[in-house]
This record gives C-alpha cells, structure tokens and sequence, in this order.
C-alpha cells in the first residue's frame, strides 16, 4: 500500500519568488494495483512520481510504503523512463542486469540473472548488440526488463510509450499488459494519454494543473485480461471522452465551459 | 560499403598530396638555392645511415625512457584530476584559474624556469613533459565528465547507485571519449615536449641530437631525424586511436547510427 499525505512541492524561481507545483495532494495505491495518473503537462505528474521514486524530496506532506515513509531511492522500487535511459556503452544484456549490478552483483552474475527478463521482452537474440542498434520500442523494452530484473514491488512508470509512434506504442501496451498479469507488481504509471490510462489501469487519478493537485480519481470497471476489443466498448469509450473532457477544460479550451 | 570507397579515394588523394609535396621539394633541392633545403632524394639516401647509427638509437632510447617515466603518471593524475574538476563545482573553482592560466601560457616560456628548478638533466625533461601533457589531460576529462547524461545519473540513483557507484558506473564511460582525445593530444604533446627540452640542454636524446646535426651543419642527417621524429609522433598518436577504437564500441560514426534492427 502506497499512502500519499498532503505532499506539496515548491520550487525556488530565478527572479527570488517561488513557484508551487503540487498542492496538497492525498491518495494511495493498493498492492498489486495498476494506477495511473494523467493530467496535462506541468500538472506535476513526473515530480509526483519521482517523490515515490525517492529521487525528488516533497516540500509538505509524505509518501509512505507499507507504513514506511519514503526518504530515497529503495530496493522495492524500480521506474522505467520516458527516454528510456540506457547506458550507450554497454550491451543489451549487461543494461537489462544495471540495475541488479548497482544492488550488488558483479557483472558476470547480473548479465545471468537478467537472461530470463530479456527472454521476457522477447529480445534474447538482442543481447549483445548496443542500445542504438535497437528500435525505441525494442529499446523501451530494456528499459522495462532492467526494471523488471530487479523484482520490484512497485513499478513506477514515466510516460514509457510517450516517446514511441502510435502502432509501436499499442503493441507495448499490450504486452505490458501481458507482464504485468505474471509479475503481478502494484504499477504507477504516468502518461498523458487517455487511451492508455483506460486501457491499462484499475484506477486513474487525474490532475488538475497551477498547482498540480487532484482533480478526481477514477475506477475503471472494464474486465480483465484486457483485449484489443477492450478500447471499443461503450464503457471504456465513457471513460475517455469523460477524461478528454476534463482535460479539455483545464487547458482552458474557450468553446467549452469550464468544469464546476 | 559506400564509405569504403570514399575511404579509398580519400587515401588516393593523400597519397597525390604527398607525392607532389615530395617532387616541390626535390625540385628546388636540385636548385641548390638554399644550403637549407637539400633535395629529398640525398635525404632519403641519409635515412638508412641514420636511422640505424648508433649515436641516433642512443638518443631515440633515451628520448623514449623520458616519455616512459613522464607521460603514463602525468596521463593517471591529469584522469584523475580531471574527473574531479568535471564532477565537482567546488574543485573546478578552485582549480580552473591554475590550469588555464597553463593551457594558455606559451609553455617553452616556462623551460628556463624548469632548469633552473630541475637543472641540466632529465628531471628538467620530465618535468617540461609534465607541463605539457598534464593540463591537456585535465581539461579534456573534466569535459568528458560534462557530457554525462544527466538522465543517466537519474536513472542509476533510482536503482540505488551511491555516488561512487555513480562515479564509477555512469560517469567514467561518459567521460571516456573525450578523455581519450587528451592521451591522444598529450601523447603528442610529450614528443614536442622532450624534443624542446633536450635541445636546450643539446647533449642528450633525439633533441639533443638535432641540435648537434644543426651546429654542424648536416643537414640530411638533420633531415632523417626530423623525419622519424614526424613518423613516430604520427605512428604513436594512430596507435592510440587504435586502442581508444577497441576501447569504445559504441563510439559511431554518425553515418551509422540509424538503427540496424527496425519494428518494436
């Protein structure tokens, strides 16, 4: 259980003043619960994600991991990146054993370990070429499997398809569908689309902007295992024009009223 | 492919380059203008005779053992420093002012002051060795260190990576590239180096050498030594790429870096 408790976060401005990206922002995440979170860009939702990664500290309030409150990096993390950030110098088997390398391994006992994550992805015969011989989506699936190798508990996932075209993207998403049912991970994932968040989640928290703070969260009572016939059910048609119209809104769309 | 055969032309026009160059200086050696200029042919026929005498092996050995002692500890500290001054804000401050001041110096400037610190023998040599690689060193690191992704950093943090780990892990292959242009410049810059400073002192090595043909006038034989010294920079600068290229596979060509495996 992921509990979020009134976190805040400002940031100092150049000109002396301070600007507030997140305000009073209250919810939690079940185990093994697919959560997402979307709202429109500067909402905060990265920031957000990155204060459950331990990487940026709030200014108010505090996340608490199974009772734990959340003051850095843990070993029952693992995030996977919008660019997916792999190491340029090393092979695909020796980045999907990164993370396992960085908690302890040697080398040799992490390019092991990370074998059966990188059949997962379906990229075995990839393992040793380089990062820019692969494909974004191939090279996301690294990003996914390095998370993966180091048996998270959370998997916390930065807008990971915003970087890849429409086909390549849908294809990930249903075969992070397919993992995630197996490794059976509470997720938090980020993305701004509308489609995705639907398709994929339990829940979807959205944001609502200056300051980021939260709008609504929703359920998503589509069944599982999820299908490609999923994204054309009335309900999950529902969903999205529910979440396009409050998006909408707060971009500030002049031929629509504001919501509330 | 289509890069080999641009590859080959570009060698056949280096060729036609040196050749003409060559025939220039043959041509006005046969003038006998200049006492100065020798025709390329009597310098050729002065190579064999020098390069294999053995007042000339002497002075190569002693020019190499001076490189030896000097350029592998000042390329470790100039890396070492290097990474420090790249990574942190603190000791780039304080030490920034010293090593431009020192890159922007003309360094022959600072011999007179080796020799009277060191005095006529080798330690002036390594030391003007040190000078003259140690910097360059420092300064190309510290920019490779500045090309690290930050993202990178990010990424390793998430996975737990302290900063050693981070050092060690993201930051030293980052740095790598550049860091290899420095032992690239600084192996040269050690060749100039020890040549420059044998020849104040003018008794010992390959640049003690060259100012003993010079006073005498030999010029072919000058010739053939200034030669091999233009060789054997060349030949050592090329064997570093050699290793750097085995060192950093994923170092490309920017005409490779489509990706050779398309579909997700």
């Amino acid at each position: 259980m992921i509990e979020i408790e009134g976190i805040g976060r400002r940031f100092n401005t150049r000109d002396g003043g301070s600007f507030e990206a997140l305000k009073d922002v209250s919810f939690s995440v079940k185990d093994k619960e697919f959560f997402s979170i979307i709202g429109p860009s500067g909402c905060g939702k990265t920031t957000l994600l990155k204060m459950v990664a331990g990487l940026v500290k709030p200014t108010a309030g505090r996340i608490d991991i199974d009772g734990q409150t959340v003051i850095g990096p843990g070993e029952d993390r693992a995030m996977v990146f919008q660019q997916f950030v792999l190491l340029p110098w090393a092979d695909i088997l020796t980045n999907v054993g990164f993370g396992l390398e960085l908690r302890g391994m040697s080398r040799k006992e992490s390019r092991e370990a990370a074998k059966p994550y990188l059949e997962q992805v379906g990229l075995t015969r990839f393992a040793e070429h380089y990062p820019h011989e692969l494909s974004g989506g191939m090279q996301q699936r690294v990003g996914l499997a390095r998370a993966l190798a180091v048996g998270p508990d959370i998997l916390l996932m930065d807008e990971p398809f915003g970087a890849l075209d429409a086909q390549t993207r849908q294809l990930m998403q249903e075969d992070l569908m397919r993992l995630w049912e197996v490794e059976q991970t509470t997720v938090i994932f980020v993305t701004h689309s509308m489609d995705e968040a639907a398709y994929l989640s339990d829940r979807v928290l959205v944001m609502d902007t200056h300051p980021g703070r939260v709008r609504e969260i929703l359920d998503v009572p589509l069944p599982r295992p999820r299908e490609e016939s999923t994204r054309r059910s009335p309900v999950f048609n529902e969903l999205t024009s529910h979440m396009w119209h409050e998006l909408r809104g707060m971009m500030g769309d002049p031929t629509l009223p504001a919501p509330e | 492919m289509r890069s080999m055969s641009a590859k080959n032309r570009n060698r056949v026009l280096s060729i036609i380059g040196l050749a003409v160059g060559l025939a220039i200086w043959e041509v006005i050696g046969r003038l006998e203008l200049s006492p100065a200029f020798p025709p390329v042919t009597a310098v050729i026929g002065a190579i064999t005779e020098v390069w294999t005498s053995a007042r000339f092996l002497d002075a190569l050995r002693e020019s190499l053992i001076s490189i030896a002692i000097a350029l592998p500890p000042s390329l470790i500290f100039g890396i070492g420093v290097g990474l420090l001054v790249g990574r942190y804000r603190p000791v780039e401050w304080a030490l920034d002012p010293l090593i431009n001041t020192f890159l922007s110096l003309p360094l022959v400037a600072l011999i007179p002051v080796l020799f009277l610190i060191f005095g006529l023998g080798r330690g002036s040599i390594l030391a003007t060795i040190v000078i003259y690689t140690f910097f360059i060193v420092v300064v190309n690191t510290a920019a490779g260190v500045r090309t690290t992704d930050p993202q990178i950093v990010e990424m390793a943090t998430s996975f737990g990576a302290g900063e050693q780990q981070v050092m060690r892990r993201v930051v030293l292959p980052s740095a790598l590239p550049l860091m290899y242009a420095g032992v690239r410049i600084a192996t040269g810059r050690a060749i100039r180096a020890v040549i420059i400073a044998e020849q104040v002192i003018g008794l010992i090595g390959l640049g003690g050498l060259v100012q003993r043909l010079g006073g005498a006038f030999a010029v072919e034989q000058l010739y053939a030594v200034i030669l091999f010294i233009g060789l054997f920079g060349l030949v050592s600068m090329e064997a570093v790429t050699a290793v750097e290229r085995r060192a950093l596979p994923w170092v490309i060509a920017p005409e490779d870096t489509e990706p050779a495996f398309q579909g997700a």
